[in-house]
């Protein structure tokens, strides 16, 4: 219990200190708030004074940093965001939708990346040095330097315009997602394989599990019941990382595949100067990766007993 | 009574084609009953000898043998399903770091079960009356309570006491031991050694007693072999190999077992490296170490030809060591 109100205390820490500091960014970048918005909205450059300070009253800019501060958070815990300053929609719709996108591609793509990922890097270690280890390693490294503007359109080249079995861009369902979710899994799925890899070598060398098998258990026995929960460890620190790192979304794969995503939202926001946006935008990234973390805390935990030894011990 | 085992021949090689054995042409028998004692210094193979008996030696390890029999069960060619029933059922291990042989992320109880539950069928709650049961049995106090700890939670004594209830599930008929009180204080080490030679003797089970200790091996064993190098230099009654040493480097350990001072007050150890020695490729592998050799004149022999393990004229002992077998022929 202590553990999990520490944890607590922590995420709400976390989230008000890095909202605050996002808060700030507009005031930290060089240049009036006020102006910069009238410039995104109008595209103009010469604006009238008047019309700048009318903007400044509209946006509560000519209030103390503090208090727009603490407005604004009391909007966002009840889930509004504000504006967007340059389409006028709730800015709470734009970054749900595309969060909601982002995330299951990142979710799909991390799911495809263990599935490969948890048996090639197992093989790899239970036939390390062999030839299907080296075959197995080369490969998966090799993944990390196949660029995602390459590997996209080979897939969309393939499998969309010569096979003709999968949509080429758009998000209109399961099927449109495939695409986007393997060019995405690419790189997850080599650093997962490494380190499932590296983490069963530790495990296959481990004395309880020659024990075990003293005990009359069969090698898959053992694995199964005493080699995979350990081995597993490594992994699901990595895959929380992943996943937290992955919500920010990606700009090439968003582009390319016409994902309507975090990363192309974001991009937009900061090329409009769209100010709302961001700052909803990375509040809510910094929110769920927090969260992720905890979560992944908890799961440790649960899985490592030596973690929570001091809770458990009577 | 249950059925001897027989270890002959028994070489094992790791590492690059053509690189020394780490085991060289061993052989070593256990009668109905027997305490058996495997010593020598750090490094001379007694691990690997226990764990080619259970087949479980570290991969790229190749193993040769003459033959590895336990009664009429033929070890040495029991395909891997057919050791999965003889592990823990006719030869049980126990180890020399007990926490570690434990899986961290299980508590005691369910790996105790594990193997009634696979390996002997028992439902989930026959077997944990049994854990209860094999667990205070081995001395353990609150065993339903000791049954939800992890290892992380146990001495080093009660790890092993449950590495000891977790060996002798199975009713095995051989018990080997590798130093599994090395990694113990002395206090507890004497409770362990009790445990285990009473277990030992209400189940009638023969034991392989690894150790580098002869202090510790004489107590239980009623026969010694001491391994140098991979190789078997001497083996006979505890008594014999106590009283009257016969190879140059038991009677090194015996001298160091006593721990009596030299006439400068200083401990007597055996100078120079062990490991070295497995790479003599001919002569007497102690040759290095040896002081008999020079002080008997018999560096020659020592030099080009290894000595056989031969009988030292007295009953059930016997030496590898030219300078014994002349001593023999002389007399
Ligand atoms: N996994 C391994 N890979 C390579 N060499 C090994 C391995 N395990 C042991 N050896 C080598 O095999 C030899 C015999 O080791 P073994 O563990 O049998 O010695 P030991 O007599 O049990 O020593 P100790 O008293 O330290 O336990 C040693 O020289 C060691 O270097
Ligand atoms: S054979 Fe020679 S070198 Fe070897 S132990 Fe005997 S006397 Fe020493
Ligand atoms: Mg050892």
């Amino acid at each position: 219990m202590i553990f999990l109100l520490r944890r607590f205390v922590v995420l709400l820490c976390t989230l008000a200190s890095v909202s605050f500091l996002v808060f700030l960014i507009p005031y930290l970048t060089p240049g009036d708030p006020a102006r910069k918005i009238l410039q995104a909205r109008t595209g103009e450059l010469n604006l009238d004074p008047s019309a700048v300070e009318a903007a400044r009253v509209r946006y509560g800019l000519d209030k103390p940093v503090i208090e727009q501060y603490w407005n604004w958070g009391q909007n966002a815990l009840h889930g509004d965001l504000g504006l967007s300053y340059t389409s006028r929609t709730q800015v709470s719709d734009l970054v749900g939708s595309a969060l909601a996108v982002t995330t299951s591609l990142a979710v799909a793509a991390l799911f495809i990346a263990l599935v490969a990922a948890l048996p090639l890097g197992s093989l790899a270690a239970i036939r390390r040095g062999k030839a299907s280890d080296i075959a197995i390693t080369t490969v998966t490294q090799g993944f990390v330097a196949l660029p995602e503007y390459w590997v996209a359109p080979m897939l969309v080249l393939v499998f969309a315009l010569k096979l003709g079995i999968l949509p080429s861009a758009g998000w209109t369902g399961p099927a449109s997602m495939i695409l986007p979710a393997v060019t995405l899994s690419l790189r997850p799925l080599s650093y997962f394989t490494q380190v499932t890899r590296a983490s069963m070598v530790d495990v296959l060398e481990s004395p309880h599990l020659t024990a075990a098998r003293s005990r009359g258990l069969s090698f898959a026995q053992a694995m199964l019941r005493h080699g995979l929960r350990n081995g597993l460890l490594p992994v699901v620190t990595l895959f929380s990382i992943w996943l937290a790192g992955l919500l920010g979304g990606s700009v090439v794969i968003e582009v390319i595949f016409a994902v309507p995503g975090m990363g192309r939202l974001l991009y937009q926001a900061v090329t409009d100067g769209d100010v709302p946006v961001i700052q909803a935008g990375i509040v809510c990234i910094v929110a769920l990766t927090v969260l992720i973390t905890t979560l992944t805390d908890l799961l440790y935990a649960l899985i490592n007993p030596t973690v929570r030894s001091s809770n458990v011990s009577r | 009574m249950t059925d001897t085992l027989t270890i002959s021949g028994l070489t094992v090689e790791l590492g690059p084609p053509g690189s020394p054995p780490i085991l060289d042409r061993v052989s070593l028998t256990v009668g109905p009953g027997e305490i058996v004692a495997l010593v020598g210094e750090s490094g001379s193979g007694k691990s690997m000898t226990a764990m080619s008996l259970m087949r479980l030696l570290p991969p790229g390890a190749r193993m040769r043998a003459d033959a590895i029999s336990l009664g009429d069960i033929d070890v040495l060619h029991a395909s891997e399903h057919e050791m999965n029933h003889i592990r823990g059922a006719r030869i049980s291990m126990l180890f020399q770091q007990p926490k570690r042989m434990l899986d961290p992320t299980a508590t005691v109880g369910a790996q105790v079960a594990e193997p009634l539950r696979l390996c002997l069928g028992l439902s989930r709650s026959q077997a944990h009356a049994r854990v209860i049961e094999l667990l205070a049995d081995v001395g353990i106090a609150e065993p339903e309570r000791r049954a939800h700890s992890y290892a992380h939670q146990l001495s080093g004594g009660i790890a092993q006491r449950v590495m000891i209830a977790m060996a002798l599930a199975g009713q095995p008929d051989v018990l080997i031991a590798d130093e599994p009180t090395t990694a113990l204080d002395v206090t507890v080490e004497v409770q362990i050694l009790q445990l285990i030679a009473a277990k030992r003797a209400k189940l009638g089970m023969s034991a392989l007693f690894v150790s580098h200790d002869l202090g510790v091996v004489s107590s239980v064993a009623d026969r010694i072999a001491v391994m140098y190098a991979g190789r078997i230099v001497e083996e006979g009654t505890t008594r014999e190999i106590l009283h009257s040493p016969q190879h140059p480097y038991t009677k090194a350990l015996v001298k160091c077992a006593m721990l009596k001072p030299e006439a400068d007050g200083s401990l007597y150890t055996i100078l120079g490296d062990a490991n070295a020695a497995r790479a003599v490729s001919h002569g007497c592998r102690f040759r290095a170490r040896c002081l008999v050799c020079t002080a008997e004149h018999l560096e020659q022999k020592c030099e080009s030809e290894e000595p056989e393990l031969a009988g030292c004229g007295r009953a059930e002992h016997s030496s590898r060591c030219w300078a014994t077998i002349e001593t023999r022929k002389a007399r």
